[in-house]
């Protein structure tokens, strides 16, 4: 069971209350929750906020993949996973994922809710531009998207 | 022929329109759009190392999927510029 959903700031923010929600049933003894959030330094540089950019339907696209594989890499089958990404200017402090999952047992949920996270860094389509204290702001450098060159 | 680039993440700042339009020649690949868009970035930005390094390290998407350096480009098709992600 997925939720996968890029949230524009400017119409709702991501909330934790929905993942809950989503991930909760008797069916699971374990679920995690992971947030990332908007932290004040980067690179000795004072951060005031985040603006985050996506290619939507291509993180929905990841999202869905990575749930997949899920099931054939890690073999976790009965499983909920609730994937909620922010996109738009966040301030310090303000949630820009949520990854809900629900499995089983423990030792499922914490590889899972690991395995989600490190694979949407490498694959999802998302940027990041900082803004600083001083005024200034910056793309942050990434990680190519692995294609075909020749 | 005429093709349709949307702008994400870093490349967002190649114009403020967020998508370029480039005149290429008929049977362009992805490679040839790529050099293209390094010719523009020459013009508009005095070859700009940062932006040039952007395109060389980006991938392209057609459709939502990514596509080879030799995928050929029909007339007006919109693609899509991927620059190196990191999100989270």
């Amino acid at each position: 069971m997925l939720h996968a959903k890029i949230v524009d700031i400017k119409e709702k923010k991501i909330s934790l209350l929905e993942a809950e929600k989503f991930v909760s049933s008797f069916d699971y003894g374990a679920s995690i929750y992971f947030t990332g959030t908007v932290r004040n330094q980067n690179n000795n540089k004072s951060v005031i906020g985040i603006t985050y950019d996506s290619h939507d339907a291509l993180v929905i696209k990841s999202f869905e993949e990575i749930y997949k594989e899920a099931e054939f890499k890690l073999k976790i089958q009965n499983k909920a996973i609730f994937i909620e990404h922010a996109k738009g200017y966040l301030n310090l402090g303000e949630i820009s994922i949520i990854i809900a999952v629900a499995c089983k047992h423990r030792d499922e949920a914490y590889v899972l809710s690991r395995y989600i996270i490190e694979e949407i860094k490498k694959r999802s389509p998302i940027w990041k531009k900082e803004h600083y204290l001083n005024n200034e702001s910056n793309w942050l450098k990434g990680n190519p998207i692995v294609h075909e060159k020749d | 022929m005429k093709v349709i680039i949307e702008l994400f993440g870093a490349s967002r700042d190649f114009s403020n329109q967020n998508l370029l339009k480039l005149d290429v020649a008929n049977d362009s690949t992805i490679k040839d759009v790529r050099n293209k868009i390094l010719d523009y970035l020459d013009i508009n930005f005095k070859g700009n190392e940062n932006f040039i390094k952007i395109v060389n390290s980006s991938a392209f998407c057609s459709n939502d999927n990514i596509i080879s350096d030799n995928y050929k480009i029909t007339n007006n098709e919109k693609i899509a510029i991927i620059p190196p992600i990191g999100g989270g």
